[in-house]
């Protein structure tokens, strides 16, 4: 089945929570991809025997759409969760406002990609066409609080985003979510800002287990000057996120790409053990190797794996998306 | 489906028109598949510009359109009814109604 707008909501259906009195600790976990505006269970849903069924509302559809993902098929007090879209609970305007804000998505989207390839041309780094590339990161966030698609490639985002070190701080979890939703085959490197920016992003939220109706969204960026100021904690957060990911480059080895963008020091590679013997030194070169394909392949897949195409054989089939 | 997710784009939208693809899009709101009806729905909003604002929002399709807004489906309902308020003039909901009354007297419409 193709995935559609319209297939998508701010309503989320939960299926399979254990009737143990639990709502509270399950919008929880819900509200750690955003805020919710309204929750409840569904009596009349059919349920099966000992679950129940909840109704999430969010207050903007990027975050159902991360929430779903990440809580799909996840084990909650020892049952299995099916969460899926719920576009019949919308109100004609909740429709409308989606299309719209889809629509109005692709046409920042586009309009952005055109920036971005204009300045290709260009060539880098004039001051103007800095500006407008910043312009249009900021336009793009803006758009991502409005809306987000999963397929629209990304390159241009994470690009100008590495060119503009003092990254916008009114970047909140939607556009996070942006870069997370990201093709893999983006350049690495930039796919690392938004992953770790993201994923530095999500603990804070979650960290302080808030009453439920405190539970805030960041605030959306306004189009003014204060999404340009970093608070310090981000600052810190980048610091380390840096350091680590210099550590990562060590213990990859070298991809010494012209275009590779090294960030951090450089750490001294793990010392070449000589084990006196041929077939262990050959043992031991194949683990090394291994070990670094798998720390290559693990930082190279985004944090969002994309969902295996095929159900797998043990999943019972599935009432819907 | 694909096309609704693609037609926004301001390249695919005018290929699509260029193509005359609104005709074959209309096609698809008599599909058995309600999937593929919403999707047809949608795009055609989408495809909606002043230029080919007389073939997408031509006098069968509002009509249709008016069928669909008082479907069971929400889903459904909801689209046509967006569909209705900001793509059609009131002027061409009471063409289109009137037209349903007309031919729905004592003749019962096809099933939806």
């Amino acid at each position: 089945q193709v995935y559609t707008i319209n297939l998508e909501s701010r309503y989320l259906l939960i299926q399979g929570v254990p009737a143990l009195g639990v709502m509270k600790e399950l919008v929880e976990q819900f509200a750690l991809y955003g805020a919710i505006d309204e929750y409840h269970a569904l009596d009349e849903y059919p349920a099966e025997q000992f679950t129940e069924v909840y109704l999430i509302k969010f207050q903007k559809l990027p975050c159902a759409r991360v929430a779903k993902k990440k809580m799909d098929e996840r084990s909650f007090f020892g049952s299995l969760l099916h969460v899926c879209y719920a576009p019949e609970f919308e109100t004609v305007q909740e429709t409308r406002e989606k299309l719209q804000d889809r629509r109005k998505y692709i046409a920042k989207a586009t309009n952005q990609r055109d920036c971005f390839v204009a300045k290709k041309v260009e060539g880098p780094k004039t001051p103007i066409s800095k500006n407008s590339a910043y312009d249009c990161q900021r336009t793009t966030s803006e758009s991502c609080a409005a809306g987000n698609w999963d397929p629209f490639p990304c390159f241009p985002n994470s690009h100008t985003a590495l060119q503009n070190r003092g990254y916008p701080s009114g970047i909140h979890n939607q556009s996070q979510f942006m870069f997370l939703q990201n093709d893999s085959n983006c350049a690495e490197t930039s796919g690392y800002f938004g992953q770790s920016m993201s994923l530095t992003q999500n603990v804070q939220p979650g960290g302080h287990t808030p009453p439920i109706s405190s539970v805030q969204q960041r605030a959306v960026p306004t189009d003014n000057g204060i999404d340009r100021f970093l608070p310090r904690t981000t600052h810190l957060q980048e610091r380390k996120r840096r350091r680590e990911e210099g550590n990562k480059f060590a213990l990859m080895g070298i991809y010494t790409d012209s275009t590779e963008v090294v960030i951090g020091p450089q750490l001294p590679e793990v010392p070449k053990v000589d084990m006196d013997d041929d077939s262990l030194n050959t043992s031991a070169t194949l683990i090394r190797n291994k070990l670094k394909q798998v720390a290559y392949s693990v930082s190279r897949t985004s944090v969002e794996k994309p969902k295996a195409s095929s159900a797998k054989p043990l999943l019972k089939q599935r009432r819907r998306i | 489906g694909g096309l609704c997710n693609l037609c926004l784009d301001k390249t695919n939208k005018d290929y699509i028109l260029e193509a005359n693809g609104v005709e074959p899009i209309i096609n698809c709101l008599s599909s058995s598949n309600e999937e593929t009806v919403m999707s047809a729905v949608t795009t055609l909003m989408y495809l909606t510009t002043p230029q080919s604002r007389q073939q997408t929002t031509a006098l069968p399709v509002v009509e249709c359109m008016l069928r669909f807004s008082l479907s069971a489906s929400r889903r459904l309902s909801n689209l046509a009814t967006v569909f209705l308020e900001d793509y059609c003039t009131p002027l061409q909901v009471e063409e289109a109604r009137n037209l349903s009354k007309h031919t729905a007297v004592g003749i019962p419409l096809p099933k939806d």
